[in-house]
């Protein structure tokens, strides 16, 4: 619904621009305006997406290119299909099922609580942390709601934890996986926008901190001002019950594969050793080590493993295909151009401008899953946020966690239903709204502060140079 | 799914294509099993023997492209594609299948455009004998025809399920209609989920270890 109300808007301030006629040179506007008709006719109907982008382009081709385009189809999409910055997309994804199935969500689980669950508010911290973790090895935020869901709430079952916080931090830590880096919405960004993915993981390192210290920091206030002191006890009693026998020593170790793994995939990208592209490979060839280890590997586990892999990679690919040839034919009649011409001859300051995009990425993410959306919109507003002089890598940061933050928002969010499907006590989905609140809050706020200072995204990768 | 007896040449048809094509999903799924390794080894390679095949990055991205081709069909099958079904889901039944069935046309036209584009590409590269710039000088046919092969079979089964689906709504069994092109749900995706990790289906409490 927010969303519908924000496009109406957008449609609004696109007339008054028009009317005002700050139009630049020959522009079919009517001709445009029809295919964005249809674009959202296309969308609303439930097309696929992939064919949605397929078949404007093939209509636009037909209708505004005078060069015979189709001939070029192949070639269009064979570029991105061949692509090796494009290869780290299944690698993740396969290293994330991999270390799914080798049972690493509930090990991570349980040692972190040994640490996190003294502190005030202490088995919520735990959900922050392990969903963050977890999600620097699955860039899904569904899986790792999903997963961590079902670790995590057995260990809430008669404790006086407040439901709300406690679902409120699981579906918060599940809105980390793709900021965290390595995160699969920056390999598509970078590819579409012709960023560097490690600069985009450098960016992300201090948004990604900043957005948990500010979450922990709610859990935090949350446990002094109810003073859970002896709930906290309470909810710790069964891994606490195991801590004794196992010594603290123990569940170091237990941790250290994880740590070992992230360490090696996000080390070896920072350090410039490696691609994000080998980087990935590493991680995969780590996480069947990791599932030797956890003796949890077996031909049928890594078959499903790759199975999974391919379906989403083709999920992902047929959109990626479908946006290349959809951004080359508007290319070729110069709509980005004339767009980013258009929109930065506006008499609006760019930072309203900028306010206008990021609620139009809020609006959008209430109803498209991140991936389509990022793939679908950046070739066509990234070349007015350039134009406006932003930066592309701190825009990469703001553009992903826009995404999250569509995926907790109520009352559409994905994350809080894959939550409330899991829940035991069958509560009403409003707790869970009421509970991500505060978190959704900070997030927005985590947003705001990096638009005033996008030092916090920028200085590390110019460190890096 | 369907009673043998019921079954008409085109089901048959479509699901002949729809078992050749979960096994080309699952090669494609280990192409990145072996993509991962093949990519790990050059490195290691590179950096401690001083060997290298200098053509990891043009092989690799071939791999993609196998592997993105590959799964195209199943993915299909699957409902693994996206489509945006807020709006669709408040409609009455009747136009829901419609416009399922709309979904699925549009996707046939774009998959023949692909196809088309991947099969011209192919034999192009086969007339001039193309070879990328690589050590190996890889024939460009090889890997584009095996690209072109995916697509051509994800077109074609979009082709026969239309075909099958849209005598089976004129038939009155609007239900074959949901079943084969409803969206996936975040419910089915959790549970999927859930399944990987070999955990209890969600919502019988206690009975883990």
């Amino acid at each position: 619904m927010i969303a519908v109300v924000f496009l109406g808007l957008l449609v609004i301030v696109m007339g008054i621009a028009a009317a005002t006629g700050v139009s630049t040179g020959p522009m079919p506007i009517a001709e445009l305006v029809m295919l964005v008709a249809l674009f959202c006719l296309f969308f609303g109907a439930g097309v696929h997406i992939a064919a949605v982008l397929g078949i404007l382009a093939l209509l636009i081709g037909f209708a505004f290119s005078d060069r015979p385009f189709w001939l070029a189809i192949g070639q269009i999409t064979w570029a991105p299909s061949a692509n090796f910055i494009l290869v780290a997309i299944p690698l993740f994804l396969l290293m994330g099922e991999i270390m799914l199935r080798a049972g690493l969500s509930e090990k991570l689980y349980r040692s972190l609580n040994v640490f996190l669950a003294r502190l005030p508010g202490g088995l919520l911290h735990t959900n922050i942390i392990a969903c963050g973790v977890f999600s620097a090895v699955s860039g899904s935020s569904v899986a790792t709601a999903a997963t961590m869901g079902s670790v995590a709430l057995p260990y809430f079952r008669n404790t006086s934890y407040d439901p709300r916080m406690v679902l409120g931090s699981l579906a918060a830590g599940g809105a980390l996986g793709n900021l965290i880096p390595p995160g699969i919405t920056f390999i598509l960004y970078g590819l579409l926008t012709d960023t560097s993915v490690g600069k985009l993981y450098l960016a992300a390192l201090g948004p990604s901190l900043l957005v948990m210290v500010l979450f922990l920091a709610v859990i935090f206030w949350h446990g002094l001002r109810r003073n859970r002191a002896q709930a906290a006890s309470a909810g710790a009693a069964a891994p606490v019950a195991q801590a004794p026998s196992q010594s603290l020593a123990r569940t170091l170790l237990d941790l250290v594969p994880t740590i070992l793994l992230i360490g090696m995939v996000l080390g070896t990208i920072y350090a410039g050793l490696a691609t994000p592209t080998e980087s990935a490979a590493f991680g995969v060839v780590g996480a069947v080590v990791f599932a030797l280890i956890e003796r949890r590997l077996s031909w049928r586990m890594l078959h499903e493993s790759a199975i999974a892999t391919a379906r989403t990679t083709a999920m992902i690919g047929l959109i990626v295909l479908a946006a290349f040839l959809l951004n080359y034919i508007l290319t070729s009649i110069e709509v980005p151009q004339k767009l980013a011409r258009l929109v930065s001859e506006l008499p609006i300051p760019p930072w309203a401008i900028m306010l206008l995009i990021i609620g139009f990425y809020i609006a959008l993410g209430t109803f498209m899953e991140g991936f389509s959306m990022i793939i679908t919109t950046i070739p066509v507003i990234f070349p007015v946020v350039k134009a406006l002089g932003y930066d592309p890598i701190w825009f990469g940061v703001i553009v992903t966690m826009l995404v999250e933050i569509a995926l907790i928002s109520p009352p559409d969010g994905t994350v809080l239903y894959v939550l409330q499907g899991m829940r035991a006590d069958r509560g009403s989905i409003v707790d869970i709204f009421w509970g991500v609140m505060p978190f959704l809050t900070v997030y927005i706020a985590a947003v705001v502060i990096l638009l005033w200072l996008p030092e916090i995204a920028l200085w590390l990768p110019r460190l890096a140079g | 799914m369907i009673p043998p007896d019921r079954s008409s040449l085109i089901e048959r048809a479509r699901g002949a294509v729809e078992t050749l094509a979960r096994w080309m999903n699952a090669a494609a799924g280990w192409m990145f099993v072996f993509c991962a390794f093949f990519i790990t080894a050059e490195v290691l390679a590179r950096n401690f023997l001083g060997v290298t095949t200098q053509s990891t990055t043009e092989l690799s991205a071939y791999m993609l492209a196998f592997g993105i081709a590959w799964s195209l069909a199943h993915t299909l099958a699957e409902r693994g594609h996206v489509r945006i079904d807020v709006f669709v889901n408040k409609l009455p039944a009747r136009w829901q299948r419609v416009l399922h069935l709309v979904a699925l046309a549009l996707m046939l036209v774009f998959g023949i455009a692909l196809a088309y584009g991947g099969v011209f590409l192919a034999l192009e590269s086969f007339e001039f004998r193309a070879t990328d710039m690589t050590g190996i000088r890889t024939p460009l046919v090889i890997p584009q025809g095996l690209w072109a092969f995916g697509i051509a079979v994800f077109a074609l089964l979009a082709f026969l399920l239309l075909v099958e689906l849209v005598v089976r709504l004129a038939r009155g069994d609007g239900e074959a209609v949901d079943r084969r092109m409803s969206s996936r749900t975040y419910e089915e995706e959790a549970r999927e989920v859930l399944e990987a990790i070999g955990d209890v289906p969600a919502g019988t409490p206690g009975a883990r270890r």
